[in-house]
């Protein structure tokens, strides 16, 4: 059986052929990424960064949590190309900071969409603008035919395109080549990811990331948040007990 | 010389139009517009269209491609036949022996060289030349019936007889003679009316009709060398209410002068899409209310790296169409002090502002990326707020001042008092880092949650 088949298939390895890859070996074939900016993430993802052009699921407890820590390193670089879209944002982004953070106030578009069939009808639309950047979209009620069609239209640009959907959504199917879900880890100080779904082999520990944001480094060091000259001329106001205060 | 004679639809009733016929009819006219994308010597002949292409032959990548164009295109433009000879009245001739085209096959089309110009001119029937109709029946009477025993007929005689106006004519089709030709020209606006062969119930049957005058504003912009800002389109009802009903008209304005008349289309479909029309439609008009002058980019000699899709400004503007202007917006800085005023938010289709962003002081990097509409207010257990279970507060207070020149504002006013808050950043065992503050003024202390650090 075997010797009439390998009479028959001209002998090839899996390396050769375009799109397939070993079970137990992460998909190394040309893919447009782009760094996460986080090492610990880009050692386990495909092609070593988020990939362009194609739908990451990004499934989290409450939506409004930890996006930006996640994302803003990659986003940064990716608003260096287009624009960055906002749909159904669950609050409101607050620019000087995001300026602050290398993601220009010109740069960002938000779209108020309410109803999920708007939502939907919106990202796919800005899907075929050649300028995007990066869409990040809040689908919390996408049905898996639905994000199919958004997968689909990704493949048409070189952006980044989260979708932001709930974690109850983990069991069922997805079209998104990446799936992953977003917490907090254990010590309340840095994320923990863990890798659903991605061209490679099955990863059942979950990743702990760092991903800082400035002001936990200004936190480590005690410094006040504000120089205590800008304050006004007021007496200071009654200060947290120590009990609040304690273990910072 | 290289002439080409397009024939129109024939317009659809002609009959009834006939007593105050118009100097062009529209069908001509659209399709001379159109001609003038080829070549700018287009001209109107009797009930055919002509353009001169021979100095645009290379631009257009030679007689063939260019011709194989002209058929494929005829259709949509409105053109149901061609004819291509040295000289006009030739080609006009020829125009006339083509058969009807039924729309199942390919646009009927006829061809002459030069060096067979009077060769096929000679056996063609002498009605296919105006000047030489007239004079049908004593032609025949003398035994003409092609234009050959016309023109073998002595020219002295046949000047005498039947007057110059036909030798002139035949001297003219066979190329002995220059021909001269009034060209037309533009209009300097824009407005085009189309009459439907029926009734239109549904405002996007309209669509489909004004597809055909964008066709035609596209040529009038291309010649023009102009892009357009903003379109109207107006409908006209039925007579038999046209007392109790005005006329109904919808604007569509542009960011960007644009020539692109599939986003035009898309616009004006999103707009008719959300319209109900009291009364069936007879006819449309569509006018450019406002042009500027638009310069193209040369085409590369390099291949380029071509990205498809829109761009960014159309995108906005479609969303914009079907989800609200309101709804589709872009955040601008402002330099204010006080977290609920740093930024404003207005529609992005509104062009692009031009106000320099101010130079952000930099601890402003320590505030959270996302920040609430409304302040929440926190409930609070014992002295320490509650938000996914107690807080714990990690810095601050930072405290911000509201200004009294906006007191009057009801966002600065907390009560009857100024906003005076002391910010915090405060450690949520669920939702990560807070930015919550307390409020000082009016009344009992209470703390609210500002923004979220994730």
């Amino acid at each position: 059986m075997s010797a009439a088949l390998r009479l028959v298939l001209p002998p090839c390895s899996p390396d050769e052929v375009a799109g397939v890859w070993r079970a137990d070996q992460l998909h190394q074939a040309p893919q447009a990424v782009l760094s996460s900016g986080h090492a610990e993430l880009d050692a386990e993802l495909p092609g070593g960064g988020w990939p362009l052009g194609q739908l990451t699921e990004v499934l989290q407890l409450q939506s409004g949590l930890f996006e930006w820590r996640l994302l803003l390193p990659a986003l940064k670089r990716a608003v260096a190309q287009g624009p960055l879209v906002l749909i159904g944002a669950p609050l409101l982004p607050h620019l000087p900071a995001l300026a602050a953070a290398g993601i220009p106030a010109a740069q960002l578009l938000r779209i108020d969409a309410r109803t999920p069939a708007e939502r939907l009808w919106a990202a796919e639309q800005v899907l075929r603008c050649s300028e995007l950047g990066a869409l990040m979209a809040w689908l919390p009620q996408a049905r898996p035919e639905q994000l199919r069609r958004l997968q689909l239209a990704s493949t048409h640009t070189q952006a980044l395109v989260f979708a932001f959907r709930p974690e109850a959504a983990r069991h069922e199917s997805s079209p998104a080549p990446l799936r992953l879900t977003l917490r907090t880890a254990a010590d309340e100080q840095g994320l923990s990811i863990e890798l659903l779904k991605r061209r490679g082999p099955v990863i059942d520990r979950s990743l702990s990331l760092a991903a800082p944001l400035p002001v936990m480094a200004a936190l480590r060091k005690r410094r006040p948040l504000q120089d205590p000259g800008h304050a006004v001329d007021r007496p200071a106001p009654t200060r947290p007990t120590r009990r609040q205060l304690q273990s910072a | 010389m290289l002439w080409i004679a397009l024939r129109p639809h024939a317009p659809p009733d002609a009959s009834s139009r006939a007593h105050e016929p118009p100097p062009t009819p529209p069908e001509q006219q659209a399709l001379a517009w159109w001609g003038l994308l080829f070549s700018p010597r287009v001209c109107v002949l009797e009930e055919a269209v002509l353009l001169e292409a021979g100095a645009s032959l290379r631009l257009f990548g030679g007689q063939r491609v260019l011709l194989q164009r002209l058929r494929d295109e005829l259709p949509l433009a409105g053109g149901t036949g061609l004819a291509v000879a040295p000289t006009a009245l030739a080609a006009l001739a020829l125009l006339r022996t083509l058969p009807a085209w039924d729309e199942s096959t390919p646009v009927p089309a006829v061809s002459c060289t030069t060096l067979r110009l009077s060769v096929t001119l000679d056996v063609l029937p002498l009605t296919l030349l105006s000047a030489a109709r007239a004079h049908e029946d004593v032609l025949a009477r003398l035994g003409c019936r092609t234009l050959g025993d016309v023109r073998a007929l002595p020219r002295g005689g046949l000047s005498r007889r039947f007057g110059a106006a036909l030798l002139e004519a035949l001297d003219r089709a066979y190329g002995s003679r220059p021909e001269a030709f009034e060209w037309i020209e533009l209009p300097e606006t824009f407005s085009a009316r189309l009459e439907f062969m029926g009734r239109i119930e549904v405002a996007e049957g309209m669509l489909f009709g004004a597809r055909r005058l964008l066709q035609q504003l596209a040529s009038w912009l291309l010649a023009r060398q102009r892009g357009v800002l903003a379109i109207t389109l107006h409908w006209e009802h039925d007579l038999v209410r046209r007392g109790e009903l005005s006329h109904g008209q919808l604007p569509v304005r542009t960011a960007e002068a644009t020539r692109d008349i599939t986003h035009l289309a898309r616009l004006l479909g999103e707009h008719l899409a959300r319209l109900t029309l009291p009364a069936p439609v007879l006819a449309i008009r569509l006018d450019a209310t406002e042009t500027e002058a638009l310069e193209t980019a040369s085409a590369s000699l390099l291949p380029e790296e071509v990205r498809e899709g829109e761009s960014l400004q159309q995108l906005i503007e479609r969303l914009s169409v079907r989800l609200g202007a309101d709804r589709v917006l872009r955040g601008q800085l402002l330099a204010d002090h006080r977290p609920q005023h740093m930024q404003v938010w207005a529609p992005a289709g509104e062009g692009v502002v031009s106000a320099k962003a101010p130079v952000l002081p930099k601890h402003l990097q320590l505030h959270p990326p996302w920040i609430l509409r409304q302040p929440l207010r926190l409930t609070v257990q014992g002295e320490r707020p509650l938000y996914q279970g107690p807080l714990l507060m990690l810095a601050g207070p930072e405290r911000l001042e509201s200004g009294w020149w906006s007191l009057l504002s009801s966002a600065e006013a907390e009560g009857e008092e100024l906003a005076q808050r002391d910010y915090f950043v405060a450690r949520s065992p669920q939702a990560g880092l807070l930015w919550v503050y307390r409020r000082r003024s009016a009344g009992e202390p209470a703390w609210f949650l500002q923004g979220m650090y994730g």
